[in-house]
């Protein structure tokens, strides 16, 4: 995709600088001691039909940020425009509970864990009725045909409706998740690792099924992930977040072939290969992830980055362009040569 | 390191659970060679008995589940134990388990003890198979801790395992387990709920462990990328059959068994282009009560033969050096 047909796709989501602390209570007072920077001034926009992945170890943010997005949590600082159906461009972070409402409609979620996200003593109607129940949509025969047609788009047999969660397997039972999250039409959704706790032949099943929905119905995804290999599948675009910031966003094709910050060439290259001949040299990091409660000063990365210079230590580097629509938060972006895994895998020496 | 014995070899295990619904052949008639030095890998998708193969072999499968037949070789000085014909909670078994083969599982926070210290339990493990006094028990803790790459081991001993990370709970449990240096360790995924940075430190590790100490793993996950960086040879199972095993190079290169070769095109791959649709297995995989009958893939299965694969159940068969199939395509061929 080339620059200019990316602007050309009005922009359904912006985030502006979104913060969310989280306080740090101890003692017998539950005084806070600390916070923890769970999202530390995040931006980034999601373009209308398009899926932007978030991507990142746990405690990056990740999942906070889209919590954040769909006011789940009330962020503490920060702008989320969404722009909803009728055109207005509302701030999801400082609207009050009562006008969140209507939006709601607008922005469903797709939950990980698709055992414990459906109610076992609820038939699949119910489940995927419930967001039109809530909101008041339809007569209940016209709430059963809703439900018929979306099971049907899910790939899932109408006739099924009547059943319970535990007569299905865990992929059936994301399609439910999913025919529940698109019951109301809504423009974007939110799906937080829709396939990890999936097999192997079923997470292939889901991803196409969320692909093709996006096709047809020209669905918006926020694509919360931490699997490389599931992200490349889905997303026209990653943002590369740790310890709460984004280090890196792009275009998935330059993201993964030329990656710019040290971090992304290290989440690629952790990823193991299925070919026993692609035994690669890894960059393998030192340590753990930082913890949020207690971010290094400085770049957050520089005591894991084997490319750290004495500003690194000092100096928090802000996420600036180094090529149309790719950004990077390091200040050794320009000069350092990174490696992707564009490049067909290595044969064992 | 290798040498042409197995140290362990399991020929024809079943294990079984004896449930009101119904009987689950959790594991029906697996069969595999362990060698020193060497990595096996038991790979397959949920239900397809991995855990419980690797829960069979150290006689810790729980009631209602029942070793049914078959033999467990562990081969010891020269000596061949069954170890499916010992007592599971006697004597010679309890020495088996943690002395001659250890046990690492996926979450190392639920394998320790929240009320002590993880260095109290490691001199506990290491005093009940060493004769050693607490003093030297301690040293060795140390020692080992250092070995797996904690940093500070003298002051991490006396942490409680909720103070450690996922990836150092590992590296502790890890620890524990080579403790009284095993010469089979058994990994049950051992990095599924780990982060990608953190699973590749502990892949580094578990294999320069294995250089150094030259013991055998058996390396249980369903993640395939796993299996590729880390095994010499490999079982693939699916619902308590061995379908297809060989060396790891013919499994992910010539894979035979339709279901092997299936799995391995539906991984999403990061050199795939991006926003690319990938090719399915039709349908999932059956609970285990509902296994079909025959060869237990052929409802899903594209080379599917009517009036065979729903009549017989295939056994495995040659298809290459080292390397078998259960799958009647592979009928009447000799390699």
């Amino acid at each position: 995709m080339t620059p200019e047909s990316a602007a050309a796709r009005p922009r359904l989501l912006e985030v502006r600088d979104l913060r969310k602390l989280f306080p740090i209570r101890k003692g017998f007072l539950r005084r806070v001691v600390g916070q923890v920077r769970a999202v530390d001034g995040v931006t980034f926009h999601v373009e209308r039909g398009e899926t932007l992945a978030l991507v990142g170890e746990s405690g990056c943010g990740k999942t906070t940020t889209s919590r954040c997005v769909l006011r789940a949590i009330t962020p503490t600082a920060g702008r989320i425009l969404f722009r909803a159906a009728d055109g207005a461009v509302v701030d999801v972070a400082t609207l009050p509970k009562r006008a969140l409402r209507p939006l709601r409609r607008q922005m469903q979620m797709i939950f990980q864990d698709p055992f414990s996200s459906l109610n076992p003593r609820r038939t699949l109607l119910d489940i995927v009725a419930e967001p039109l129940v809530a909101n008041g949509v339809g007569t209940r025969a016209e709430r059963v045909e809703r439900v018929a047609e979306l099971l049907r788009l899910v790939g899932l047999r109408p006739e099924y409706m009547r059943r319970y969660p535990h007569a299905f397997s865990g992929g059936q039972r994301q399609r439910v998740g999913i025919a529940r999250a698109l019951a109301l039409s809504p423009r974007l959704v939110v799906a937080d690792e829709p396939v990890s706790a999936l097999d192997v032949s079923v997470q292939a099943q889901i991803l196409n099924l969320m692909l093709d929905l996006q096709a047809q119905l020209g669905l918006t995804y926020l694509f919360v992930a931490h699997d490389l290999s599931v992200v490349k599948h889905v997303s026209d675009r990653v943002a590369v977040m740790y310890v709460g910031r984004i280090v890196e966003m792009a275009e998935t094709e330059p993201l993964y072939a030329a990656p710019r910050h040290p971090y992304t060439e290290a989440l690629l290259s952790a990823v193991p290969q299925p070919d026993p001949r692609a035994r690669a040299q890894r960059v393998l990091l030192e340590g753990e992830v930082a913890d949020p409660a207690h971010p290094p000063p400085g770049c957050a990365f520089h005591p894991r980055c084997a490319y750290a210079v004495e500003r690194c230590r000092a100096e928090t580097p802000a996420l600036e362009p180094v090529a149309p629509g790719h950004v990077v938060a390091c200040h050794r972006a320009r000069e350092l040569t990174l490696r992707g895994i564009a490049s067909p895998p290595r044969a064992r020496a | 390191m290798a040498s042409d014995r197995p140290l362990l070899e399991v020929r024809d295990l079943r294990t079984y659970f004896f449930q009101d619904e119904g009987t689950v052949r959790a594991v029906d008639g697996a069969g595999f060679s362990v060698f020193a030095g060497r990595t096996l890998g038991i790979v397959g998708e949920s239900g397809c008995g991995k855990s419980v193969t690797a829960r069979s072999i150290l006689r810790i499968v729980e009631r209602p589940g029942r070793l049914v037949s078959g033999e467990i070789l562990l081969r010891r000085d020269g000596v061949e134990t069954d170890l499916a014909r010992l007592d599971a909670g006697g004597r010679e078994m309890r020495q088996v388990r943690g002395g001659d083969i250890a046990l690492i599982f996926q979450e190392p926070m639920t394998s320790f003890s929240p009320v002590h210290t993880v260095g109290s339990q490691m001199i506990e493990t290491i005093r009940l198979h060493q004769q050693l006094d607490r003093r030297a028990a301690r040293e060795k803790a140390i020692e080992m801790f250092g070995l797996v790459g904690i940093p500070r081991p003298e002051r991490r001993v006396d942490e409680y395992a909720f103070q450690l990370s996922g990836g150092l709970r590992q590296r502790a449990m890890i620890a524990l387990a080579l403790s009284c240096a095993p010469r089979i360790l058994i990994a049950d995924e051992p990095t599924t709920a780990l982060d990608v940075t953190t699973q590749a430190q502990i892949l580094e590790l578990l294999t320069r462990l294995q250089r150094r100490e030259g013991m055998a793993i058996i390396l249980i996950t369903h993640n395939l990328g796993v299996v590729a960086e880390m095994c010499d040879e490999v079982v693939v199972m699916y619902l308590g059959r061995v379908v297809e095993r060989g060396p790891v190079d013919a499994i992910f290169h010539e894979p035979r068994h339709p279901y092997t070769r299936a799995l391995l095109r539906s991984i999403p791959s990061i050199h795939a282009p991006v926003r690319t649709r990938l090719p399915t297995i039709a349908g999932s995989v059956p609970h285990p009560y509902n296994r079909p009958a025959c060869c237990p893939f052929h409802p899903r299965c594209p080379d599917f033969m009517p009036g065979r694969c729903d009549q017989a159940e295939p056994a495995l068969l040659p298809t290459g050096p080292g390397h078998q199939a259960a799958c009647f395509l592979y009928e009447g061929a000799r390699p």
